[in-house]
């Protein structure tokens, strides 16, 4: 039960981070739904139907980087403090596997941004809902998705990026991270992105371990 | 298995500057010892290589027959580590860190931990950042206790507190080591509090080990003889017994493992002339000064 432990520490640390910007989210989704609702008052159904299907209005465009803060906001909040006087020490001391440790923190962080992420596009699916038909929903989220997993990317790099014992390794990491990250924003129409989904899930898969190489740095005494 | 910690050969370089080179030294069950040396001689460094948080260059250490490098958790559990500055998760308050902690040990021992809190004025819902160094080194200690470790890892336990905490840092945990028969490896800067608190020291330099013996044995075999020279420029420094020789003037202090008569004996062969020759009773500051030199 000692992941219990790990998650109770890790929820500490980010609890009000995860709270404040799941608020904050649907803050946003709220206020997008607000236009969306504005718009179909004042223009009129029909002309606004006319700049999604004809010009290519992405009416949800203002959630592009709400998950890449996310992931960012995390990252920080989890990982920042376990750097603060080397604190990370402690927990490789804990009487676990140094990886596991790590992985269970990583898993936790990661899982509590998906249930943002579900929670405030969960939301902004079932607001669309009552304006929009299902296929256009589904073509919205296919074409937020990369920037849901840019989110994902984004939390993963940051934890690589924190955990890295030299400041000069940062450097490049956040070089290398953030035109990574442009990948996930290539300006495309609406569900443009569909064949390209399954690709960068698998590059966010591979990410979500990246921090272990910083461990193992900091482990050999690197700084 | 009488050594609960075993380093051989070890050495490690920062870049190009050595650190230590060929290091050996043993740690037996149930002693205190005190890793003494001056700043940059490589304590902190020996007590991540003995956490596994730095690879050596070369050599290696064991825990409870266990490279450090590679821990097992079991052994990660017997073993309580205080790091520099006391740390602790600071985002926690004293009720969260107790239960944190709790969890992982299987000879989790709260009693301890409650009777140093107790000690302090704060109330258990008080975020460990909040308190003053002093206090954080009762949460510390008080959570080493609690584990019930059976050797204790302690780096530089003095930073940073009072002499009040010290004292009480100090007598609590000797006490607690000697009642349960605890191994305890531990670093200061302040010499002075490790002579309240250890049985055995290991004294370092860039060279190598200078001592590994117990206090009692270094106090009453190392010695320090003042005397005045008649000829301030006579010079004893090349004397086989002379470990270490302070001049100003004609005024010197010798530290020596040798005897009085030795060091008389020597002055008269030489026709050294001195007055005022005195046998100095030392501290085990004064003595690891002269051991190490002020420079």
């Amino acid at each position: 039960m000692m992941w219990k432990l790990v998650v109770y520490k890790e929820w500490l640390k980010i609890r009000w981070f995860l709270v404040g910007y799941t608020l904050l989210g649907i803050l946003g989704v709220g206020y997008l739904l607000l236009t969306v609702k504005h718009d179909f008052a004042f223009s009129g159904g029909k002309n606004i139907w006319n700049s999604i299907l004809f010009l290519g209005n992405q009416f949800f465009s203002p959630l592009k980087y709400v998950s890449l803060a996310g992931g960012l906001i995390i990252a920080i909040a989890q990982y920042f403090p376990e750097t603060v006087n080397k604190r990370i020490k402690l927990s490789f001391h804990l009487p676990l596997g140094e990886n596991k440790v790590l992985l269970m923190m990583h898993t936790f962080g990661a899982v509590s941004l998906l249930l943002s992420f579900v929670i405030i596009f969960g939301l902004f699916s079932g607001f669309c809902l009552i304006y929009f038909p299902v296929q256009m929903v589904i073509y919205s989220l296919i074409t937020i998705l990369p920037w849901v997993l840019a989110g994902f990317s984004a939390y993963f790099l940051g934890a690589l990026i924190i955990l890295e014992p030299h400041w000069m390794f940062r450097f490049y990491y956040s070089l290398v991270g953030g035109f990574f990250l442009t990948i996930f924003f290539v300006p495309a129409v609406t569900s443009a992105y569909s064949p390209a989904n399954s690709g960068l899930f698998v590059l966010t898969a591979i990410l979500s371990i990246a921090l272990l190489f910083s461990a193992y740095r900091f482990r050999k005494g690197e700084m | 298995m009488n050594n609960v910690i075993e380093c051989k050969n070890l050495t490690h370089y920062y870049g190009k500057k050595k650190v230590f080179e060929n290091l050996n030294f043993q740690v037996s069950k149930g002693s205190i010892l005190g890793l003494l040396g001056k700043n940059g001689t490589g304590k902190t460094t020996t007590i991540n290589i003995l956490n596994g948080f730095l690879q050596p260059r070369s050599g290696e250490c064991l825990i409870f027959g266990e490279n450090t490098q590679h821990l097992s958790p079991q052994t990660k559990s017997r073993i309580g580590f205080l790091i520099e500055g006391h740390i602790q998760y600071s985002f926690m308050n004293i009720r969260q860190i107790e239960r944190f902690y709790s969890g992982f040990y299987p000879n989790w021992k709260p009693a301890p931990f409650w009777e140093l809190m107790s000690k302090l004025d704060v109330p258990h819902t008080q975020k460990i950042s909040t308190m003053s160094c002093g206090q954080r080194s009762q949460v510390a200690l008080g959570l080493i206790l609690a584990q019930d470790p059976d050797l204790l890892i302690l780096d530089d336990f003095s930073m940073g507190l009072d002499p009040g905490y010290r004292r009480l840092f100090i007598d609590y945990l000797r006490e607690y080591a000697k009642a349960e028969n605890k191994t305890v490896f531990t670093t200061s800067h302040i010499v002075q509090d490790m002579e309240r608190l250890i049985d055995d020291l290991l004294i370092i330099d860039c060279k190598g080990v200078l001592a590994q013996t117990s206090v009692t044995q270094f106090m009453d075999s190392f010695n320090r003889f003042d005397f005045e020279l008649e000829n301030d420029k006579a010079d004893m420094k090349n004397a086989s017994f002379v470990v270490n020789l302070d001049k100003m003037k004609n005024k010197v202090e010798l530290y020596t493992y040798s005897s009085e008569s030795i060091v008389k004996k020597y002055l008269d062969d030489n026709n050294i002339k001195a007055s005022n020759f005195a046998q100095v009773k030392m501290v085990l500051e004064d003595a690891f000064i002269g051991l190490t030199g002020k420079y």
